[in-house]
């Protein structure tokens, strides 16, 4: 089971490694449109990230938009959106950015415009029925920024020290790099598609570098088994064997998830259809990152590293 | 890995029948669970079952600072007792973090009073010929805060109590911060709640002051209010809020009211609310009776038939009670609630185990009687709260949500399950039958930790599943390398699940750690999400790697050929 060529090796057939310059090409835009998405298209912040309220009503009887939309009016609360959810009649009402002088008096500000929002709906609407209400203060909005970013933070950390100590040094820097694309790609979808940003988007990102990385790691696994096998080979050849043996594995576990959240995406709702959406995309691009991002960028940090035939633990 | 295939049957039996165990009462109600099962059942989180969030920030600042401006006098007053003549006079200073107080006099004997009486609480900040300057130390003001916090949250659980919500949450949140959760309540009782919760019903007999004429304080307030350039907000207008009014007042005219007094404000007979008219009264604040002491109220009548609230003083506080009335009768004490004097009535004799609390003759006095008797029951707040945030989900949206959970869910692991058995035939029932039991295992783990079940929660279930999966097509697909290389099928058994093992270990460790930080910096939904993805890693462990191999062991021992395809395939 010694061929020469990566070619004629049934365990090797596709040629993963010596493409991978074109996909790190690819990738390199897809990281860069996605950072200049953000830069300038910004994101859709829901309220738990700056303040604000968010009201879901339905009603038991037609309702347009526009009779809502000069409620509000009448509300005197300023700064309002509206738009329809879901079925018919079920409206949500979005209040951002309210500011007073201080921070006490933008709390009282939010709080007393909630209380028009809700006795004035069902004053003026027969059958309104609140489904949600949420108001949440300008400082645990930024609370919950600072965190979910504290958060995404030390969870690359302790993925960087573990890959780091499980395995070669030269297979952490690329499993991170690799998060950090996945990760920066789908806020990048989200910044396109002007979809809201919120606590439940932060815990799919997570769930999206969680699902990549395990991705990454049975990439790894075999790379770090295989390296002492061929011992004569050069780097290249054991990452493009191992990728290959484990392929089948990868297309399946990718396509059974897909087909699990495809399920999510289509029967779910509300924070259960979000978050179908974001794992979707996490699949998609986890699966390829892990092949054309992560493996290959062990290669380029094992020539970085200085080693021309690196030795693994086990 | 151990050995013996009959004693790994028995620890699968073993846990599945201690997860029926555990998992059982959630098919009954609570009142027709038999005795012989344990008492938890599965909670359901707010966004499930509907009701009431609030986050509420305790005003532990504003507690520090009202000890710091009432501490200047009342230390004058301990020391000069002591050492006649050795404080001249005090002054409060606004110094960050939470101010300090300068008193000026004979500095060895106010030293080492302090020293003496106030080793641990305060410290020097400053000194010189005449003065010292002392401050709170940091220690004792976060233990104070720490006080105030979990005082707090007890008076909010006595209030809840008796409001009669289920199963409320009550919890501290960092070091200043409080959650309640109220589920299945009510949203017409939403306002109610929030009342009950906020209004900090701190309750004072004070004794009025007549040292400054009711002309020269309104002269001294309307000066402090144009220097200042601040007002009493209205309900349409802005302004500061009642009780930071009412502070602020105090703070600029400390150095014109006579030492320990403070100024309170009464509503005007007239008007609707405090905001809409008042008229100041000067109370002495060395003597307090506080609300407190009262062991239990109730609502009666007063002599002209107007609701009263009448009121026992618990066994502690009668001598204080007796003292402060005894030495002030024929005086009018000021019951004062949050700041606001309610009445002014006169002593007439002596009390000492209770009293009568008149509330004047507002139109709302029945509603304020009874608030009154509640609060005085469960106890004041020892801080203002602040409401931050607030979640309100209604009662249809969350079974909407997990109907529409639910069917997603089964779909995706009825796809799930086919395409194993589609793809693994015998290996693949095998697989299904160990996520089926996963999916079991976790909500009984779940079940027994009391842990709520939240929607992100089912989300993280249903990502463990995709895990489970992934555990064993890993291991599959290694068994299936194996044969393909020509094994037999018991080597290849045993090396599948053995090269698999540090694959799906490393990627679940990594996963967990995920989890643990998300435990720590998320907020409740995130926490959720990784409290039911980190058990659900732990069971999915078990079931992929141990129990599917107890059964693949079984079959093979039972002399199964084959249990799935090994022809070769595209990739």
């Amino acid at each position: 089971m010694s061929q020469s060529s990566l070619k004629d090796n049934s365990r090797g057939r596709i040629e993963f490694v010596k493409k991978a310059p074109i996909f790190g090409v690819v990738s390199l835009v897809l990281v860069l449109a996605s950072l200049f998405l953000i830069a300038f298209k910004g994101f859709n912040y829901g309220i738990d990230f700056v303040g604000g309220i968010e009201v879901q009503v339905r009603f038991n009887k037609a309702v347009t938009v526009d009779e809502i939309r000069s409620f509000m009016k009448t509300t005197g609360v300023k700064k309002s959106s509206v738009q329809a959810f879901g079925e018919d009649n079920e409206f949500l009402i979005r209040v951002e950015s309210i500011e007073g002088k201080t921070q006490e008096e933008t709390n009282a500000l939010v709080n007393s415009s909630v209380k028009k929002i809700t006795t004035g709906l069902s004053q003026n609407f027969d059958g309104a029925e609140l489904r949600k209400v949420d108001t949440v203060g300008p400082q645990i909005g930024a609370e919950l920024r600072s965190n979910g970013l504290l958060a995404i933070f030390y969870s690359l950390i302790m993925i960087l020290v573990y890959v780091g100590f499980r395995f070669d040094f030269q297979f952490a820097p690329g499993a991170v790099i690799c998060l950090f694309h996945d990760a920066i790609i789908t806020l990048g979808i989200f910044a396109l598609f002007q979809r809201e940003v919120n606590i439940q988007t932060l815990a799919a990102i997570l769930t999206i570098i969680g699902y990549s990385l395990n991705d990454t790691i049975v990439n790894f696994d075999r790379v770090r088994e295989n390296i002492p096998l061929y011992k004569r080979k050069a780097l290249e050849f054991v990452v493009n064997r191992s990728v290959n043996e484990v392929l089948s594995r990868t297309i399946l576990t990718s396509v059974t998830t897909l087909l699990a959240v495809l399920c999510l995406y289509v029967l779910g709702k509300g924070v259960v259809k979000d978050l179908a959406f974001t794992l979707a995309i996490g699949v998609v691009v986890g699966t390829y990152s892990s092949i054309y991002v992560a493996s290959p960028l062990t290669i380029v940090f094992d020539r970085l590293m200085g080693n021309s035939r690196s030795t693994s633990k086990a | 890995m151990i050995e013996s295939l009959k004693a790994r049957i028995w620890i699968v039996a073993g846990v599945l029948l201690f997860g029926a165990y555990v998992f059982a009462p959630n098919f009954f109600s609570d009142e027709s669970r038999p005795s012989w099962l344990p008492g938890q059942s599965l909670v359901y989180g707010l966004d499930i079952q509907g009701g009431l969030q609030l986050v509420l920030g305790v005003d532990t600042k504003g507690v520090i600072e009202e000890k710091i401006l009432r501490l200047g006098g009342s230390l004058k007053e301990d020391i000069n007792k002591k050492t006649p003549n050795a404080v001249s006079s005090t002054k409060t200073n606004d110094v960050e973090p939470f101010g300090s107080v300068t008193l000026v006099g004979n500095v060895s004997q106010i030293k080492s009073f302090t020293s003496a009486n106030y080793s641990g609480v305060l410290q020097l900040l400053d000194q010189s010929e005449t003065s010292v300057t002392f401050q709170y130390f940091e220690a004792y003001v976060n233990q104070i805060k720490k006080q105030i916090v979990t005082q707090a949250i007890d008076v909010i659980r006595n209030r809840i109590d008796s409001f009669g919500v289920a199963e409320p949450y009550i919890a501290a949140q960092g070091s200043d911060r409080i959650i309640v959760q109220l589920p299945g309540i009510n949203e017409a009782d939403y306002e109610q709640a929030k009342d009950l919760i906020n209004r900090a019903a701190r309750l004072e007999f004070m004794i009025v002051s007549n040292e400054i004429s009711p002309v020269e304080l309104n002269t001294f307030i309307t000066e402090a209010e144009t220097a200042g350039g601040y007002t009493l907000g209205t309900k349409n207008e802005g302004g500061l809020k009642y009780l930071d009014y009412v502070k602020r007042i105090n703070k600029d005219l400390k150095n014109k009211l006579p030492e320990q007094t403070e100024v309170v404000f009464q509503k005007l007979d007239q008007v609707a609310s405090i905001e809409d008219g008042k008229s100041a009264v000067l109370v002495k604040d060395d003597i307090v009776f506080s609300g407190d002491k009262i062991s239990d109220a109730f609502v009666g009548l007063g002599q002209y038939g107007q609701p009263v609230v009448n009121f026992s003083v618990a066994s502690d506080g009668r001598n204080e009670f007796a003292k402060m009335t005894g030495e002030n009768v024929e005086q009018p004490m000021a019951i004062v609630l949050d700041k606001v004097l309610k009445s002014a009535p006169t002593i007439n004799s002596r009390l000492r185990e209770g009293g009568v609390i008149t509330l004047g003759n507002d139109t709302e006095v029945e509603k304020e009687a009874n608030f009154l008797t509640n609060t005085l029951r469960a106890g004041a707040l020892p801080a203002a709260l602040e409401q931050l945030e607030e979640r309100s989900v209604g009662p249809t949206l969350g079974a909407d949500s997990v109907e529409a959970g639910k069917k997603a869910g089964l779909f995706g692991l009825a796809i799930v399950l086919l395409f194993m058995l589609v793809w693994y035939r015998t290996a693949g029932f095998i697989a299904s039958f160990a996520l089926v039991t996963n999916v079991f295992l976790l909500l009984a783990l779940l079940t027994s930790l009391g842990a709520t079940l939240t929607l992100p929660g089912i989300a993280g279930i249903v990502l463990t599943v995709g895990m489970a999966v992934d555990a064993n097509v890993i291991i599959f697909e290694r068994i299936r390398e194996e044969l393909l290389k020509g094994s037999g099928l018991r080597p290849a058994v045993k090396d599948g699940f053995g090269h698999a093992l540090s694959a799906i270990i490393d990627a679940n460790i990594t996963t967990a750690a995920v989890c643990l930080v998300l435990m720590f910096y998320g907020s409740g939904p995130i926490k959720g999400f990784a409290v039911t993805l980190i058990w659900g890693i732990a069971t999915s462990m078990f079931t992929a790697i141990f129990l599917s191999r107890v059964f693949i062991d079984l079959l093979v021992r039972m002399g199964f050929q084959k249990i799935m395809p090994v022809k070769k395939r595209m990739a």
